[in-house]
């Protein structure tokens, strides 16, 4: 594997001084996608985070003044806030260090042909080309590093007048719905880690459904981190007007790198009356990531809000995409994944807030913990007062498959109405002996049969994905299975 | 560049203002008992003297400090996760003060050959089935005059004592009880709270090898009363704990059982039933800590709140650690919400260290009254008044029936009876 990334890599010097600093890195070599480009746009950035930097990215792009006074404001709760004690370890993060913009092309490009050669290297080992090809998505915002450099949608959408951007364009050309929505369901000071994406945002995307248009085929964005001790801190807003539909899908791997990496997004989503929006991620940072990310998502009178997320990758995941239901008959729906191998902590959940009548919400949590991997669900369900009929359920099952890994369950339930039906459930299980036995007595080995039940065990959840993404979840849950027995 | 921040215009407050309902600009406050951080998103969190710090995380159960001496505990500021919940403007300084009250005075029946001791806290037999766990458990652990000693004897069979605290005193006071049920013993012990006090206690019970012991302590004060009870138990091999705890009266009771294994082929069960009226906060916060290999564990707790602002908060922690193999656990706590206004959180927190378990889970669940079982009873010509009081009687039966000290079942049941007529449900 370490031959293969020095193959791979266009500068393997870089690589073999990384691997003989970090000998642990050997132990990594599940991870594919491993490679990197060469780096000129990250090596020039400035490390750090204050006013002046967050001047310069606001100047850099051209920003209106009240986004200015906005990042500002972000900074200010930054640097007010503690960081979370709870959850998982962060002390590893040094904000100092961290790159906070990085521009990696002039100008945004149009088609394939126009990217750069090493850029579009990097998304061939991704297989984006082809996805695009194949007209399989509807559109593709390929984002590597801070700035979306690849961006097209079908024509007919276009013409449907649904709108998808990277989020820097769409402040340019649509200020006035941008200015209505940005920062109303995450707001600036929400937490330590949305307050410094607020400050340092760059790239995400922008969707804008209109009333009554149903986007039939997947919205897709692929994210990258290329740069050492670069954060990645994009911003994305999706807004579905009433009784739309779209399925947005965000796919994140990213290059090994030797020293932490922190990404923090925010992703507000506003769902109107009627429509109904559905978010899948399957997140495969490598394992030097930190990935703490805010998601949350409101739904009015009889909208729907489907979480579908996936943590894969990492060193770190805090991540609870939310829904607040603050209309009648509104539902909202999480199906979680995560998988925690070797040094990995996946610390995830969901959280469900009932405010209108007769809302509905689930919550199904599947995780699964290997080689002293931890892996926690992490929830809160609320009803406020008013809430009447809400109804909720929370299933959380865990596998454990050897003795040295963890599994943990938070969930909070608070409930102040008494007009409600909640229930959590959750169950703790281990691969049995005679699972295994009875499937390597049908010629099975040891690892193949390992990650035959893995996979039945997340199966509810991978039908739920496209299919080429549940294709992908099964190659990955392979990767991560491999080396997991003997 | 200009100061832009002096002119604040119309558009300009309304960009980025929040526009869920309950948020302000730094997110929503989740811990509305206290001033205080919240467990997911929206740190609410005021910058104080740990921020900035490294994110240690706090929330694993196997971190939380335990000490005997009161100066370990930092004040109490409502923010810990362990009394984010908590009203301590309610605790009577029960977290603060010196404990110089009068303690309820303890009267035992029924013994045969049970011995009830008064000693002091320096003897050596206190102190060794547990530590406190939090702050007001130390502050008790200091401010007691003296300890109360019940041993079981060895090898005793169908010892069945009543303990009973009588308390008059609004007083902050502190209090101290070791019940040593000795090898091969089987024993039932009634703890008993009644009238009013503020009081922190603490409990032990040593449950040596091849005991069984089963606990069932009431808390059936007057309204005014303020509680806040540690029970620490030490589980050591086979030996049996059975505890069940009954908490209707005061004002605020806070509760904290907390099972250690020290043995392996350990059992623990632990019941619960709580009954919330308007403006009573009753809180149960256990902890069963698996530290030996193949015991068992099975927790079950029921409550019922009705009434403006009646509260209830569970929180059962169930860490199964490293050495504890073979482990069968499981959790549950059910919610019955007769009325508006009140409110039930419930927290399940499980935390596996080892995959060499035999089983562990969890449930919890808050509701209403189940429609059809309303509509099945009235169907047969029970009406809706009587249907209703036996949903609820059938609801929390499950752990009356536990306690089989017929005496005290029936007392319960009249309990429930004349709560249920209160609200006229």
């Amino acid at each position: 594997m370490t031959d293969q990334i020095a193959q791979e890599s266009t500068d393997p010097g870089v690589i073999t001084e990384i691997l003989e600093k970090n000998p642990e890195l050997h132990g990594i070599g599940n991870y594919e996608y491993g490679w990197s480009d060469k780096n000129d746009a990250g090596a020039n950035a400035r490390r750090g985070v204050n006013e002046e930097v967050v001047r310069n990215i606001s100047e850099l792009k051209s920003e209106p003044q009240w986004m200015l006074d906005m990042r500002l404001k972000g900074l200010k709760y930054f640097d007010r806030k503690p960081m979370p004690t709870w959850g998982a370890d962060l002390s590893g993060i040094d904000f100092d260090n961290i790159k906070y913009f990085v521009r990696s092309t002039e100008k945004q490009a149009t088609s394939w042909e126009d990217l750069p050669e090493d850029i579009k290297n990097t998304y061939d080992k991704l297989g984006i080309p082809e996805a695009e090809k194949q007209r399989l998505v509807s559109g593709v915002a390929a984002q590597y590093e801070s700035e979306v450099v690849y961006h097209q949608l079908r024509e007919d959408l276009e013409k449907q007048g649904v709108i998808f951007l990277d989020t820097d364009t769409a402040l340019k050309e649509h200020e006035d719905i941008f200015k209505e929505y940005f920062g109303t369901i995450i707001p600036v000071g929400d937490n330590k880690f949305a307050s410094l994406n607020t400050a340092t945002w760059s790239g995400g995307s922008f969707v804008y459904v209109p009333k009554g248009v149903h986007v039939e085929i997947p919205l897709q964005a692929y994210f990258r981190i290329n740069t050492e001790n670069m954060g990645q801190f994009e911003r994305t807003l999706i807004i579905a007007d009433e009784d739309s539909y779209v399925h947005y899908i965000e796919g994140c791997t990213a290059p090994i790198y030797s020293s932490d990496s922190l990404h923090s997004a925010v992703v507000e989503i506003i769902v109107k009356k009627g429509a109904r929006v559905r978010y899948t991620t399957i997140q495969n940072w490598s394992n030097n990531v930190y990935n703490l990310v805010t998601k949350r998502a409101v739904c009015e009178e009889g909208a729907t809000m489907e979480w579908v997320d996936g943590n894969i990758g990492s060193k770190v995941t805090m991540k609870y995409p939310a829904v607040y239901l603050v209309g009648e008959h509104a539902t909202g729906e999480t199906l979680s994944i995560a998988f925690a191998g070797e040094g990995q902590h996946q610390d995830t959940g969901s959280k469900m807030v009932h405010i209108a009548p007769n809302t509905n919400s689930k919550i199904v949590s599947k995780s699964v913990a290997r080689n002293g991997g931890r892996a926690a669900y992490r929830g809160l369900v609320q009803v406020r007062e008013g809430a009447k009929g809400a109804k909720n359920s929370v299933e959380c099952d865990a596998l454990l498959v050897d003795q040295i890994s963890r599994s943990d369950t938070y969930p909070y339930i608070d409930v102040r109405e008494d007009d409600v039906t909640m229930g959590h459930e959750a169950t703790v299980s281990r691969v049995s002996e005679e699972q295994l036995f009875y499937l390597m007595s049908r010629g099975m080995t040891e690892e193949e049969a390992m990650g035959m039940i893995v996979r039945g065990f997340v199966e509810p959840i991978a039908r739920e994905l496209p299919m080429e993404y549940a294709m992908e979840l099964n190659r990955l849950i392979e990767l991560q299975m491999e080396g997991s027995v003997g | 560049m200009t100061d832009t921040a002096t002119h604040v215009s119309g558009e300009k407050a309304r960009i980025g203002a929040p526009s869920i309902a309950g948020f302000t600009e730094e997110g929503e406050n989740l811990s509305p008992m206290n001033a205080a951080a919240s467990p997911i998103g929206g740190d609410a969190v005021k910058a104080h003297s740990h921020g900035g710090g490294a994110g240690v995380p706090d929330s694993s159960r196997a971190g939380r400090l335990t000490s005997y001496k009161l100066e370990d505990f930092a004040p109490l500021t409502g923010r810990e996760e362990d009394f984010r919940f908590t009203p301590l403007k309610r605790m009577g300084g029960l977290h603060k003060n010196a404990l110089t009250g009068a303690a309820p005075v303890l009267v035992m029946t029924g013994a045969k050959a049970v011995a009830l001791e008064t000693v002091a806290m320096s003897d050596a037999r206190v102190g060794s089935a547990g530590v406190p766990e939090d702050r007001i458990s130390a502050n008790a652990w200091n401010s007691a005059a003296e300890a109360k000693i019940v041993t079981i004897p060895a090898e005793s069979i169908g010892e069945q004592v009543t303990l009973t605290y009588t308390g008059d005193s609004t007083e902050a006071a502190a209090a101290h009880l070791v019940v040593i049920a000795e090898e091969n013993s089987e024993s039932v012990v009634v703890i008993d709270h009644v009238g009013t006090a503020v009081l922190a206690q603490n409990i032990e019970f040593d449950v040596r090898e091849g005991a069984k012991l089963t606990v069932i302590s009431l808390q059936a004060w007057e309204d005014t009363a303020i509680h806040a009870a540690s029970h620490l138990a030490k589980v050591r091999k086979d030996g049996h704990f059975k505890h069940i705890a009954v908490t209707y009266g005061g004002d605020l009771v806070r509760l904290t059982p907390s099972a250690h294994f020290a043995g392996e082929g350990g059992e623990v069960e632990l019941f619960g039933l709580y009954f919330a009226d308007a403006g009573q906060h009753l809180e149960h916060r256990l902890f069963v800590d698996h530290a030996t290999p193949h015991c068992t564990s099975n927790v079950l707790y029921k409550g019922a709140l009705q009434g403006k602002d009646a509260h209830t908060v569970w929180v059962g922690d169930v860490l199964i650690r490293k050495e504890a193999p073979g482990t069968n656990s499981y959790e549950a706590n059910r919610n019955l919400v007769l009325t508006e206004g009140a409110r039930a959180d419930s927290v399940p927190n499980l935390e596996i260290e080892t995959g060499l378990i035999d089983g562990a889970g969890h449930a919890s669940t808050t509701g209403r009254f189940d429609d059809e079982h309303l509509f099945y009873l009235m169907s047969r010509g029970i009406d809706e008044k009587t249907a209703r009081r036996l949903v609820v009687r059938g609801f929390l039966n499950e752990i009356v029936q536990q306690i089989r000290v017929p005496e005290i079942e029936e007392r319960l049941n009249e309990t429930i009876e004349r709560e249920l007529a209160a609200t006229g449900n």
